[in-house]
């Protein structure tokens, strides 16, 4: 078991009236698995993944990850769960302007105190593998969308992650670079990372094993 | 990893260039003002410390007790060799008497040659006490001999140029030849010394001075004495043992004196007896101080108010890895960045300011003496606890930002936080330039003051000329009798010293009428013929003036001395007897003159009595007419020359040495106005980058009034006022404060200005308007931009 969420809420107080944000999930998730959130925007699909990341907490519930419970770690022991074991894809990319290709997925192993020539060593690999050693000095401006969200995932992937998680990984793709990002994703599943992706498209969906559908923060 | 967040750091920097500019110019400022401060406080706190043995080596000092207290750095010139003689706390014991701009006429190439310069008489064990070496000398001869004298390299080299010193000859003032038979080593520059020629000890006593006798009954400050003592001394147990010479010398006079030991250390420091104020080292101080926080201020407002634009990284960091300690060293190390930056600029503001600062405090401060591990060690501090004090706080807010909030574009300038710090920190500022603003001019009135209040005495177009040698009574009547018929000029008088505006002070006891006892306090003397009265345009309220005698029969005296004794109406003193000087005056009191400020305003009016007495004569004071002055000046050397014809003229106006007695004031003012002028453009500089961000913030906000209707004007209203209300505040603070300062500053005058109300409106007025004129570019210019550009962007 890689994770277990068990009768999560999640609200916030606003003009004395509590809204609801999350209510009573109940999630399980294996090793090697493959789930696709969909839901109308604005149903929590962010917050429910925000939760599952550790970025964001909740008010009631438990969640174990790695036999861990998270919910009774203290918040400097959460993040370090979750720099270890969770790699991040957002819709909007999030990649540092100010640094080059290969400084951004150099980045993360900074973190880890890594070597300079492990971490050399990383980057090119990953470069390589992704297809953009040719990209790798050029800065974020200068990348299509697609070539971004690629070098997204590649920063996301370098730190060997056991989860990905995705919030709309192409939501600002056409569909020809999002088909690509997908079979991407699929392959990568296939190699054995466990990925929850977050989509508003049918098809993309398809590409999980398993599909979660949210509506007002509740699990249907 | 600290490598990556200094290029981080840089690319960072690069992109917001205005601020970076703004941040490393703020710090710059602070750095370089910094650097000339360290300089200077480091050059006087080196003082004399490379003797050898400083610690054992002291100045002999004497406590005046009167009606009050007076210091005075010196002993009477007997002294010396009864400390000598008489007791075994010393190994030596020497003397050192100075000659101020006196003449020496010499041969050089078959070239007449006469220049004036300083000097100093010295008792050779002078040498054996400090540490000047010599660098050669004539080993046959020595400085015990009479008419013996060494010079330094530098004098050397400006009298004789490129020939030997060494058995050059000169006249001394046109009375003694002196021979050269050493040459010392420069003087370091941190020392008391600072005249490069230095005569036998011994050659003074020939010459007649004062200085070079064997008496109790005098002092003057133109003698010092120092010894060396022992080791393990009590210095208090001297001091308690050397009681007993007053009671033995001088036991009839009402001037008690003690004697005391000042150790080297503190003559430097010591205002009391002449050294400089420590005050002013610790203004120079707390201002560097000041102009670092000011742009530690900009740098921490700049950066707080730009966190929110920098919240996605951060946000995007933390999600990757990062902790916040890491976001917090990452920042430190930009502020590291621009600090090195700033400080590279510094060091070159400080070399090109310098000179005038040089110039200003009269100091000869070099670059080079940069180059020593104690300023390497200022420096790094300086570095690290700007970075830390600059970078700490945004370090801190910005390693807080909630990584999802700002993932997610919820947050707003708010929640980036910092902006009630950045409101009182802009409070700092804007008091610490009042403050400076009202200091400038409370001082320039006090001058103003000083120099333009009736002094009691005509300073106005007065001619002072020097006597440079006793002249008989009827010589210098012939003199003054020509200078007279010059037609420019309207009055001459020939007298001791001026009735203010000079430093030869003369004071002495006093007997009144016929009470038993000489009075406590002492009597300034002011010699002078009977045109005093006339020249300098004082006033008589009683009696007449003293006519014409060989003798001194008659006196005047100043109302002062009046309230002195208890006599308030002038009329009353007439006709007194009037004993002086030990029973050398025996006169009556035959007139009363109007008080003037025979001192500068630190000091109050003295009981001054004036008598003729040729003999004392040092100076010729000239009213002139203010027409044709050069032509008139010209005649005044033409006549004085042919009664003096060996010797050099030389002269100085009246009101000018008035103002001479508040150089350290005009010092003071210089700092002032140049300090407040740099806290006022750094702060300046960070109010610029604030409204960049204020508009930048707001340009919506503007958009939307602009299309309700509002006007530039009001749109400069609504930035002005938050400022404007700061500055109120800060004017609330600074005010209290420096009226404060100011009135402790002022302390120091017995005759002083008011502070009035009107000097903190006029500060805080003028950074009003500063801050308007600052900020007026950029508001006028998102207040002119066509609002649907901005609203469109949202
Ligand atoms: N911190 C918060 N405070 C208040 N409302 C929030 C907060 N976070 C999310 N929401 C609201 O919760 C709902 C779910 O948001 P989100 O998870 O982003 O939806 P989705 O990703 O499915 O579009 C939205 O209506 C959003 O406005
Ligand atoms: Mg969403």
């Amino acid at each position: 078991m890689l994770l277990q969420l068990q009768n999560i809420f999640k609200w916030v107080n606003s003009g004395g009236q509590r809204i609801f944000l999350l209510k009573d999930i109940n999630l399980k998730v294996k090793e090697g698995e493959f789930i696709s959130i969909m839901g109308p925007s604005g149903s929590g699909k962010s917050t429910f993944l925000n939760v599952i990341g550790m970025l964001d907490g909740f008010d009631e519930g438990s969640y174990d990850f790695l036999d861990e419970s998270v919910h009774q770690l203290k918040e400097k022991h959460r993040a370090k769960l979750y720099k270890e074991y969770i790699g991040f894809v957002f819709q909007q990319y999030h990649l540092l302007d100010d640094l080059t290709v290969q400084e951004n997925l150099e980045m993360p192993l900074l973190y880890k105190k890594l070597k300079g020539a492990e971490r050399k060593a990383m980057v090119a690999d990953m470069l390589d593998r992704f297809n953009i050693v040719g990209k790798k000095d050029l800065f974020p401006a200068q990348l299509s969308g697609g070539q971004q969200q690629l070098v997204g995932i590649a920063r996301a992937l370098i730190s060997s992650p056991k989860l990905l998680l995705a919030d709309e990984p192409t939501g600002n793709l056409n569909s020809k670079q999002g088909e690509e990002i997908m079979e991407l994703f699929k392959q990568l599943n296939e190699e054995g990372v466990t990925i929850i992706q977050v989509t508003h498209s049918e098809k993309n969906a398809a590409y999980g094993k398993r599909i979660i559908n949210l509506l007002d923060g509740r699990m249907i | 990893m600290f490598k990556n967040y200094l290029k981080i750091a840089w690319r960072n920097l690069m992109k917001r260039k205005i601020f970076t500019a703004i941040n490393i110019l703020g710090l710059a400022i602070g750095f370089g003002s910094s650097i000339l401060i360290y300089l200077f406080l480091s050059h006087h706190l080196s003082y004399d410390n490379f003797h050898e043995n400083s610690d054992r080596i002291y100045r002999f000092v004497t406590e005046e007790h009167r009606d009050n207290i007076d210091y005075e750095a010196t002993v009477p010139p007997a002294f010396a060799n009864e400390f000598r003689q008489n007791y075994n706390y010393a190994e030596k014991v020497a003397k050192l008497a100075i000659w101020e701009n006196t003449q020496l006429d010499f041969e050089l190439n078959q070239q007449k040659i006469q220049v004036k310069e300083d000097m100093l008489f010295a008792e050779a064990d002078f040498f054996e006490i400090f540490n000047y070496p010599l660098k050669e000398h004539i080993s046959t001869r020595s400085l015990e001999e009479p008419n013996t004298a060494y010079v330094t390299v530098d004098m050397a080299q400006k009298l004789f140029g490129n020939s030997n010193p060494l058995g050059q000859t000169m006249r001394l003032d046109n009375m003694e030849t002196i021979e050269v038979i050493g040459v010392l080593e420069n003087f370091p520059r941190a020392t008391m010394l600072e005249e490069g020629l230095i005569i036998s000890f011994e050659t003074l006593k020939k010459l007649d001075d004062f200085a070079g006798t064997e008496v109790w009954t005098g002092m003057t400050t133109s003698l010092e004495c120092f010894a060396l003592l022992k080791p393990n001394q009590d210095v208090d147990a001297i001091e308690t043992a050397l009681l007993e010479l007053p009671k033995k010398h001088r036991s009839t006079s009402k001037n008690r004196h003690e004697y005391q030991l000042q150790p080297l250390a503190d003559v430097h420091f010591n205002p009391l007896y002449g050294g400089v104020d420590p005050t002013l080292l610790w203004a120079f101080g707390i201002i560097g101080l000041f102009l670092i926080s000011i742009g530690c201020i900009n740098f921490i407002n700049i950066s707080t108010a730009q966190a929110f634009y920098r919240s996605k990284e951060i946000g995007i960091r933390k999600v990757l890895g990062s902790f916040k300690n890491h976001l917090f060293w990452q920042f430190l190390s930009e502020t590291f960045v621009i600090s090195v930056f700033a400080l590279g600029i510094g060091v070159i503001f400080a070399s090109l300011m310098l000179p005038s600062f040089n110039s200003l405090f009269q100091t000869e401060l070099y670059m080079e003496s940069l180059l020593s591990v104690q300023f390497f060690g200022f420096v790094a501090l300086l570095l690290i606890l700007i970075s830390f004090l600059s970078g700490s706080y945004p370090g801190i807010l910005m390693s807080r930002i909630v990584p999802v909030l700002a993932l997610k574009g919820k947050l707003n300038h708010n929640d980036t936080g910092g902006s009630s710090t950045r409101k009182v920190l802009v409070v700092a500022q804007f008091a610490i330039s009042i403050i400076l603003i009202a200091a400038t001019l409370v001082i320039s009135r006090q001058i103003d003051y000083a120099i333009n209040t009736d002094l009691g005495f005509d300073k106005e177009s007065i001619v002072m000329v020097k006597i440079p040698k006793e002249l008989e009574a009827v010589q210098l009547e012939s003199l003054t009798n020509r200078l007279d018929y010059i037609s420019g000029v309207e009055d001459v008088t020939a007298c001791l010293s001026s009735p203010g505006g000079s430093e030869n002070r003369w004071g002495t006891g006093v007997k009144y009428h016929n009470r038993p006892e000489y009075e406590e306090f002492s009597m300034q003397v002011k010699l002078a013929d009977l045109n005093y009265l006339n020249t300098f345009d004082l006033e008589l309220v009683a009696g007449r003036n003293y006519f014409k005698a060989d003798s001194i029969t008659e006196v005047l005296v100043n109302e002062k001395f009046g309230k002195k004794i208890g006599v308030n109406n002038p009329e009353e003193l007439l006709g007194k007897k009037f004993e002086a000087n030990g029973g050398y005056v025996k006169a009556s009191i035959v007139g009363v003159v109007k008080d003037f400020h025979d001192g500068d305003f630190t000091q109050e009016i003295s009981p001054i009595f004036m008598a003729q007495n040729p003999q004392w004569y040092d100076e010729i004071a000239l009213k002139i007419n203010t027409q044709n002055i050069s032509t008139t000046l010209t005649q005044i050397k033409g006549t004085w020359k042919d009664t003096f014809k060996d010797y050099i003229y030389e002269y100085n106006f009246l009101d000018d040495r008035v103002e001479e007695q508040y150089e350290e004031e005009q010092r003071y003012l210089s700092l002032s106005k140049i300090f407040s002028a740099l806290a006022i453009l750094i702060g300046c500089l960070g109010i610029y980058g604030l409204i960049l961000f204020y508009v930048g913030q707001r340009t919506k906000e503007i958009g939307i009034r602009k299309v309700l209707g509002s006007g530039v004007a009001n749109i400069l209203a609504l930035f002005t006022a938050d400022f404007f209300k700061l500055i109120l505040i800060a004017g609330v603070f600074a005010t209290p404060i420096s009226w404060y300062l100011m009135e402790q500053w002022l302390q120091g005058y017995t005759y002083r200005t008011e502070i009035h109300w009107w000097i903190f409106a006029v500060a805080i007025l003028s950074i009003m308007t500063i801050t308007l004129i600052t900020i007026s570019y950029q508001t006028i210019k998102a207040a002119i931009t066509n609002p649907i550009k901005s609203l469109r962007t949202e």
